[in-house]
């Protein structure tokens, strides 16, 4: 997917005045944050439970090659064939490789983001193969040409009235308007999809060490059905996505679903070891594993390397204040919110997305709510600080930094520009003690006055005597 | 107890009167209260937009200052962070700073922090009349626990009536030069802010950092609301509040 | 160079250099397989009180059904009685080890096969179940088609008692008793498939079955 993040102030501008997608991120928040804090207590000592999944995440992090060899190992000795790729357009050729291989006409995708990063789709059609979004969010974005605006629910931004509308332009069938209506619908079109697809593609939520599985967890079926009746199963994740043990895993799943979506469990969780073999009715006959770098392994053994960590739960995003009043697609990329504000530079380079890791108060709420404790607000901080590094930021952003650390390495100096400039600030004020503009910092008095200073510093009325 | 007072930035330029009615809950606490005067400020606006070297100096700067005392005490929950959280941090490649400035941190606080756990405060000097709603400011908060402490203070005030707010904790979008550099979406947060303030009717705003009150103050003015009281709580709890 | 050994040297430098800075941060081969071999637990919230009771509990929140007996003989009278309830069809499939079940006597069309996407029931048993979350654990086999329990609209799982078990890690260890090595597909099923991807609403009956119904009958 192309990365636009460098657009990001305008279409801040532009998401701030959707009336439509304000209404749907406010139903997002009541729903998955309230929805977190109610099952959250249902584990007995979820800062234990943190800990334990970070170090679960470290664990595998701190010794990746080997974890994933024992992996590959595992994996082939049930029969699945493992490709590495090394980008997003190495992902692409493979699997058009494997549908060529396999005589591939028709896919039936289920939701993968490593997929959206590639651009897969794109290039499998540009092939000649079919390929069909099964995830409801997923296929409601395939019809309206559109990117997902949240990594667990992708079409968060629309509401059911633009659904039904695409719903009746590409099904033909009579406008629906009822939710329950539109599901069935979608059900009906897509089941014989699954049931006549070449090919099932899935994403990987982790992949297993101990037992060479791909672990899925998914709610509507659709993955259970892609990876269970097409002849091919392609699987695609990232390389940081293994897990040692299936104890392991299972300490990641009591949090996985209950920071995305405030569910006790998914749905359905399948681990899928090998192909369908003497002892199977149901089955892939050819499953293909694809695990992807595309940048990742530049971040092992770096200030960076806690955010390998991410299980993509959308739990920060859900509980970011700037997510939550601008949503996902002005991110420009794959991964929005926070994780998003440090995978996109990481990924994609510090220069293709100035505003990202800028674009945050710091407020921690992200940090707070992380199931693998990835200390997002740091990591964003350490993206400015390399910016800096690189001098990236705007000549008058430096200039301005440096001038206020310089005036306060001089507390003479600091006192008396201080001194006249509230003076000066507090005339400014009037009557009202209002500043209704500032120079330079139209950003503040666009929206809001700037309450005017009382006029004299603490130090100064310190100094003239004043203790109380 | 010697007590170093570490005004902030803010508050010295701003709101004068914030300190010393820090200085009178303290005072009045039994501190002995002292204001090294070539203080500044902690260095968290630089550090926060990625510049380590001028956080360091200013760090250095700040430890000559304020080593010597029993306890420093800060009204602001993002500048006692700094100094707790992100000075050590700063120093972790040289092990004698990195100890100077941990027991340092051990020895800083926020205000009402200060007053509820280390000085056990039982009663306030001030008194007000009135409703007041509370926001939680994000570093107090979320680097340093505040949260039970100024509520706890409140309620030694007879006089006074909380009305929680809806979303007390979630941030109010000032941030630092993020209130100026990200102006639109810094302005919308600062308006959900005070939506869920003047929907709990109360006179007054309360909050412990001036930042996260001059931003919820330029919103509401800007917004026709002359009338909603926007305190710290160092006001309140002084009574300097009460006398205007 | 291909790209396996591409990735696994960057991964292998960047290892390299993190024990070089770091001293002993990372793990040595030795305890990996120690790992392995022990496959250690995370923190597990405490099962409250009998299985059986919490099972149906969290059974009946995910909006699955739960019917109990002691007859094993009259599970099919019971699932005819739930369908006609619900007024829905008496057609379907079952499990072969289910064959041998009453079920015409009891005026329903089950036949032992695998489900093709027309049939309106599906009947399975199940490994295991799960007692912190009401889900139930399904090995895939030739005798076990993980496809009855996903193409019909209604799935019905007749499970002993005695297999429930408190948390997934009881699973695994049951799994790994009792197998070799995990069947081709894992599968735990918690509920009626569902979707809330439009206006967050929650739908049930997304791909998967409308409903789940839980029969509680011993094995006999």
């Amino acid at each position: 997917m192309q990365n636009n993040s460098v657009n990001f102030k305008r279409q801040v501008t532009v998401k701030l005045a959707d009336v439509r997608l304000q209404n749907a991120l406010s139903r997002l928040q009541s729903r998955f944050v309230g929805g977190r804090a109610a099952v959250i207590s249902e584990i007995s000592d979820f800062e234990e439970t943190r800990v334990a999944a970070a170090a679960i995440r470290d664990r595998a992090l701190n010794d990746l090659e080997h974890w994933l060899l024992q992996f590959e190992q595992q994996a082939t000795a049930r029969g699945a064939v493992i490709h590495w790729a090394e980008t997003g357009e190495d992902v692409n050729r493979i699997v058009v490789e494997i549908a060529a291989l396999h005589g591939v006409r028709t896919a039936a995708k289920s939701k993968s983001m490593v997929s959206e990063e590639c651009g897969l789709n794109d290039a499998l059609e540009k092939a000649g193969v079919q390929v069909t979004e099964t995830d409801l969010g997923e296929y409601i974005l395939q019809l309206g040409h559109e990117a997902p605006s949240h990594i667990v629910a992708p079409v968060v931004h629309k509401n059911k009235e633009e659904i039904a509308d695409l719903f009746a332009e590409h099904h033909q069938k009579p406008r629906k308007t009822g939710i329950a209506e539109l599901c069935l619908e979608a059900r009906e079109t897509l089941r014989p999809i699954f049931l006549n697809a070449d090919m099932g593609i899935s994403g990987g939520n982790f992949v297993i060490a101990e037992t060479g599985s791909v672990l899925i967890v998914t709610n509507e079926g659709n993955g259970r059905l892609v990876t269970t009746l097409p002849r091919v199963h392609v699987a695609i994740t990232g390389i940081e996505k293994v897990v040692p043990t299936l104890e392991d895993v299972t300490t990641l799943l009591r949090l996985l679903p209950r920071s995305a979506t405030g569910q006790s469990i998914t749905n359905y969780i399948s681990l899928l070891t090998g192909t369908k073999g003497s002892t199977d009715h149901d089955g892939p006959a050819h499953f293909h594993i694809i695990l992807l770098d595309n940048g990742r392994s530049s971040i092992l053994d770096s200030d960076m390397q806690k955010m390998l960590r991410c299980i993509r739960c959308g739990a920060c995003m859900n509980h970011c204040p700037v997510y939550q009043n601008i949503g996902g697609h002005a991110y420009g990329w794959v991964y929005p919110g926070p994780m998003g504000s440090i995978l996109t530079p990481l990924l994609g380079g510090l220069e293709s997305s100035p505003d990202l890791p800028n674009a945050s108060t710091l407020c921690g709420a992200c940090g707070a709510v992380c199931p693998v404790k990835i200390p997002l607000p740091d990591l964003l901080r350490k993206l400015r600080e390399k910016q800096m590094e690189r001098g990236m930021k705007t000549q008058r952003e430096t200039f301005m930094l440096k001038a206020w650390a310089w005036m306060a390495l001089h507390p003479k100096i600091y006192a008396l520009i201080t001194k006249i400039g509230v003076r000066l600030m507090g005339l400014m004020g009037g009557k009202d003690k209002l500043l209704h503009s500032l120079p330079g910092a139209s950003g503040w008095t666009d929206g809001r006055d700037f309450p005017a200073p009382s006029g004299r510093t603490f130090r100064d009325l310190y100094q003239q005597g004043k203790h109380s | 107890m010697r007590v170093g007072l570490f005004v902030t930035c803010l508050v010295d330029a701003m709101r004068p009167r914030i300190g010393f009615a820090t200085i009178k809950l303290l005072e009045s606490a039994g501190c002995e209260v002292v204001f090294p005067e070539q203080q500044t400020c902690c260095g968290q606006p630089g550090f926060n937009s990625g510049d380590k070297d001028s956080a360091k100096s200013l760090a250095l700067k700040f430890i000559a200052e304020f080593e010597m005392f029993d306890y420093v005490v800060v009204p602001s929950g993002s500048c006692a962070g700094m100094i707790k959280v992100h000075y050590p941090e700063l120093f972790q490649d040289n092990p004698s700073l990195f100890a100077r400035f941990t027991a340092l941190s051990q020895r800083t606080f926020e205000l009402t922090d200060f007053l509820v756990r280390i000085v056990k405060i039982e009663k306030v000097p001030g008194s007000f009349q009135g409703s007041i709603t509370y926001h939680d400011s994000c570093s107090g908060l979320r680097q340093l626990d505040v949260y039970k402490q100024p509520r706890q203070l409140l309620a030694t005030m007879t006089d006074v009536t909380v009305n929680e707010m809806i979303e007390s904790t979630t941030c109010c979008g000032f941030g630092g030069t993020f209130s100026v550099k990200y102006g639109e979406l810094s302005t919308r947060m600062a308006d959900n802010k005070c939506q869920h303030i003047t929907d709990t009717h109360a006179d007054a705003i309360v909050g412990g950092d001036l930042g996260c009150l001059l931003n919820i103050e330029g919103r509401l003015r800007r917004t026709g609301d002359l009338k909603t009281r926007v305190l710290h709580v160092a006001e309140i709890l002084s009574g300097s509040a009460q006398e205007e | 160079m291909n790209a396996r050994e591409k990735i696994l040297g960057k991964i292998r430098n960047a290892q390299l250099r993190s024990k070089a800075n770091e001293g002993a941060s990372a793990e040595s081969t030795t305890s990996i397989t120690q790992h392995l071999a022990q496959h250690p637990r995370g923190p597990q919230p405490p099962v409250i009180g009998d299985l059986l009771k919490q099972f149906k509990e969290r059974c009946l929140k995910l909006s699955s059904d739960v019917i109990e007996t002691n007859d094993r003989a009259e599970v099919p009278n019971l699932l005819r009685n739930y369908l006609n309830e619900k007024k829905l069809q008496t057609q379907g499939v079952c499990w072969p080890s289910l064959s041998t079940l009453p079920w015409s006597a009891a005026g329903l069309d089950i036949q032992s096969r695998p489900s093709n996407s027309h049939d309106a029931v599906g009947v399975t048993g199940a490994f295991c179940a799960i007692a912190e979350t009401g889900t139930l654990m399904m090995l895939s086999g030739k005798e076990t088609p993980p496809s009855t329990s996903l193409l019909p609209e209604t799935h019905v799982a007749i499970l002993d008692p005695r297999r429930i078990v408190a948390t997934m890690e009881d699973a695994w260890d049951l799994m790994r008793t009792e197998h070799k090595q995990p069947p081709r597909a894992v599968n735990f099923i918690s509920g009626p498939s569902r979707t809330a991807d439009i206006e967050m609403t929650v739908t049930l009956g997304a791909h998967g079955p409308y409903r789940v119904l839980v029969i509680l009958a011993p094995l006999g």
